[in-house]
């Protein structure tokens, strides 16, 4: 079930991409969203398209595995095409049926929400396929170190997510098994009305939540006789480091944004 | 030189009585210890004997409050110096799961040397040396969560080695895995021990790895109270039977045999099936060899040979269609007849958790069918749930699954998910706790306040208070001293004769499953490898250990007496049933006349 979900998963493999720094790759993904927003006409799309498709490429993640994670979000992108093709006022009316009208503006600009909404899921997966969790940890507790000066606990936001990553599959398992478990003593987990459902819930979320109680215990005690006693005088295996490509990669941003807004003017 | 000594160290966990006054019965009382260095000592003791407060005080998690404890020289008061003292003191817990930090292995590994503040290139060393030190090397880059319990235990023994420890405490570090990842774990620890000469000190419940450490300590109540290396810890089988411990098969045997025969002809002190082999051939020794003598059948229950459940031609595929697609069982044909006791047997991963799944309709086939009583249990959706009640499944660790309020509510939860009357419900639940022999007096607790053992027999109580036909247990003796084992394991015998119940029973165990079982049922990648009587299953010794499992331990021992000349029977697989055999024969030697007494 977890299975189908492409977005936060990680894609394991050596390309250019996966080797660049997780702090430009956090930052560019931020400025690719961002641009996206600039993007004024279809030239533009296209630009986006193409060098999303290339940096796809170069990464070695299959563009299949990429297209199923749009998947889970058919049902967003038909909703906001919808409304956006039905509620756009305009001028140039296609087709009217009683208060509904089709207009070619409202085309227009469901195609780009659309084409926008696409590229904004690929281009953020691409980031997390190719930049395993605990590396986007890093960078974000990297980027967020000057607002520790402000009494942002920097360091400790990056442990929670840390940890919070490295046990979604282990309370997954958890839960299904408990779910399973329940259903052998002949719980009902899927039918009835929402109240008996709510309260079919009580023997799955109990024994979770006690167990989730007891792994953190144990997890805290691990930790402790590991000596973790939080950022004093820690270092890091992996220190982040901006290589050469990251240097190389710096002008392609630079020129994919003025190339962006210069589209703009066709 | 010492690596930990301790002064008359007491420790007590303060708890708040039904008056909300402070309470405190001492966890530790009064240890006075000093261990060698380089040393590998095993400690025993009943749950709650105090063995793991021992080991958090080693790491300091815990301080004494009174005495004192020196690790590596250090005092564990000084504050200053906690850090030191779990540098050189590394800890490994029982769970797997709970003590890995990082999503990916050598970040994990690195986690201890990076709280060090080791530089850069330095971790990198340590975690290269340590995860080729368990094995461990080529799973680098790995999640721990595709991991197996014994990789994942190898993982963190790594994440100990990465900070250099002198010393690696291990509380139960092979309580929750399967009989290969335990010795994948021990293999380790005691290459650790031989080659790195690190000092190790492992708490366990198993007695086959505490006879290979140098020292044996016993600890109940607070107190060590038998010290000593494992032959001479091991030889007094009253005294560890009696703090709820067991000794090794080999011991055990040569005790009840030395008992039935009234002298000591065999050594008291022996370890290993083969020790024992070796000392009946010395008694035996230039002695004509007597006849065969006849086995004790095991008594059949009565069946009304009709198959309660048939299993036809199932497979199932997990994540069909998926790049994770996985096949876990292949064909699986089997039927269960009502009145049974089957033992389901195989490797982790061989599919036997999938199989008991089919049984009460919890998973659906990929292909095939599962009938109950004649009928596929799929075609009428309406009558899941009875289904479910009468075949009722046990799952490993069903003491996780508690949460009622109280004990007898829990139990109540299945028959009342029946649609029964109250008093029916109530009826049920009461037969049920005193089937699995909890006492009235523990009803009304929270199923929380429970012990171990009592929290498992209270959870199966939930599944027999539905009243099924047939009861599968998977694993119900896992993480269990062996106090609670035995005591789980006789409770079984006692429902199912009591009950007329069919039973399978899934187990790594093979004693267990020689003890109990009628008919053993063997799994292997997805496929029934060998399913019948255990003689004919367990004979096939060498089949049975390319698959990662093995014949019970006293099968060894006859077949090695029948390779030195002995003409004992081969298909032996319980202590109970070896003493029988051996008995007259040794009777026959020492009181027959060939030995002067």
């Amino acid at each position: 079930m977890l299975t189908n979900i492409t977005i936060g998963q990680y894609y394991p493999a050596d390309s250019p991409v996966h080797r660049l720094d997780p702090r430009f790759k956090l930052v560019s993904a931020l400025a690719f969203i961002i641009l996206l927003f600039f993007v004024g006409n279809i030239w533009g799309f296209i630009f986006t398209a193409v060098c999303v498709f290339a940096v796809i490429k170069i990464s070695r993640v299959p563009p299949l595995f990429l297209l199923r994670g749009l998947r889970g979000i058919i049902f967003i992108l038909l909703f906001t095409a919808v409304l956006n093709v039905f509620f756009t006022p305009g001028d140039t009316v296609l087709l009217q049926f009683y208060f509904l009208r089709v207009t070619l503006e409202g085309l227009a600009l469901a195609g780009k929400m659309a084409a926008r909404l696409c590229l904004l899921i690929v281009g953020s997966s691409l980031l997390t396929l190719t930049t395993s969790p605990i590396e986007l940890t890093d960078a974000i507790e990297y980027l967020m170190k000057p607002l520790k000066r402000v009494g942002v606990p920097a360091h400790e936001i990056a442990m929670m997510m840390t940890i919070a990553l490295r046990f979604i599959p282990t309370l997954m398992e958890e839960m299904d098994k408990i779910m399973k478990a329940q259903s052998a003593r002949g719980a009902d987990f899927d039918t009835g009305g929402v109240v008996k459902r709510a309260r079919a819930l009580i023997p799955l979320l109990v024994p979770l939540f006690i167990s989730s109680f007891r792994r953190a215990d144990e997890l805290a005690t691990a930790m402790e006789a590991r000596c973790y006693r939080g950022d004093v005088n820690r270092t890091r295996m992996k220190e982040l480091k901006l290589s050469r490509m990251d240097l190389r990669a710096i002008p392609f941003m630079v020129l994919y944004a003025a190339g962006i807004f210069a589209l703009n003017f066709i | 030189m010492e690596i930990i000594r301790t002064e008359s160290l007491v420790f007590k966990y303060i708890q708040y009585n039904e008056d909300n006054a402070p309470e405190a019965p001492p966890a530790l009382n009064g240890i006075d210890l000093s261990v060698e260095k380089g040393l590998f000592t095993a400690v025993l003791g009943r749950n709650g004997s105090g063995k793991s407060t021992l080991a958090k005080q080693i790491n300091a998690l815990l301080t004494p409050n009174e005495g004192t404890i020196w690790v590596n020289g250090i005092d564990t008061h000084d504050a200053s110096r906690v850090w030191d003292v779990r540098q050189s003191a590394g800890m490994v817990f029982q769970n797997p799961d709970n003590q890995l930090i990082a999503t990916i292995v050598e970040e994990d590994v690195a986690f201890g040397p990076e709280n060090l503040g080791v530089p850069p290139r330095q971790i990198r060393e340590r975690v290269e040396e340590a995860l080729n030190a368990v094995d461990m090397e080529e799973y680098r880059r790995a999640a721990p969560h595709h991991l197996s319990g014994g990789q994942k235990q190898r993982v963190a023994i790594a994440g100990v080695l990465a900070m250099k420890p002198s010393c690696v405490v291990l509380d139960e570090p092979t309580a929750m895995l399967d009989p290969a990842g335990r010795r994948e774990v021990i293999d380790t620890i005691i290459r650790l021990n031989k080659e790195e000469g690190i000092s190790v000190i492992l708490i366990t419940h198993f007695m086959e790895e505490a006879v290979r450490a140098d020292r044996v300590i016993v600890v109940d109540h607070g107190q060590i109270t038998i010290d000593g290396p494992p032959r001479e810890v091991f030889k007094q089988v009253e005294a560890m039977k009696s703090l709820g411990l067991d000794v090794p098969q080999a011991t055990e045997l040569a005790y009840i045999l030395n008992a039935r025969i009234g002298a000591a002809i065999l050594p008291s002190d022996l370890l290993t099936m083969n020790e024992l082999t070796d000392a009946l051939s010395a008694v035996a020794d230039g002695a004509e060899k007597p006849a065969s003598i006849p086995v004790r059948a095991k008594p059949a229950a009565v069946k009304d040979y009709k198959p309660i459940l048939e299993i036809k031609d199932i497979s199932f595929i997990y994540n069909q269609g998926s790049a994770f697609e996985k096949k876990a069982l292949d064909g699986v044909s089997m039927s269960i007849t009502r009145g049974e006791f089957i033992g389901l047997i195989g490797h982790t991963g061989s599919g036997k958790s999938t199989l008991i799944q089919h049984f009460n309709a919890l998973l659906t086939p990929t292909s095939g069918q599962v009938l109950f009583n004649g009928a596929d249990i799929r075609a009428d959706k309406s009558k899941l749930k009875s289904i479910r009640q009468r075949v009722g499944l046990v799952f490993q660790y069903p003491e996780h699954q508690l949460f009622e309020i109280t004990v007898l509510k829990d139990v109540e939860f299945g028959p009342a998910n029946m649609g029964l009357s109250a008093d029916e419900v109530r009826e049920r639940a009461e037969q049920a706790l005193a089937a699995v022999g909890i006492e009235p007096a523990l009803f009304e607790k929270s199923p929380f306040e429970l012990s171990g053992g009592q929290k498992r027999r209270a959870a199966i109580a939930g599944v027999l208070a539905m009243r099924p036909e047939i009861l599968i247990l998977d694993e119900p003796t896992s993480g269990l001293d062996p106090k609670g084992r035995d005591e789980i394991l006789e409770q079984i015998r006692f429902m199912r004769e009591e009950m007329n119940l069919t039973v399978v029973l899934v187990s790594h165990s093979m004693e267990d499953v020689a003890k109990l079982a009628e008919r053993v049922v063997v799994i292997n990648h997805g496929r029934i490898a060998f399913d019948g009587g255990p003689g004919e299953v367990f004979s096939h010794v060498s089949e049975l250990e390319a698959m990662g499992l093995a014949a019970p331990r006293p099968a060894y021992l006859m077949r090695a007496l029948r390779r030195a000349g002995w003409d004992v029977p081969e298909r032996i697989f319980s202590l109970a049933d070896a003493a029988d055999a051996l008995t007259p024969y040794l009777n026959h030697r020492w009181n027959g006349g060939y030995y002067d007494k």
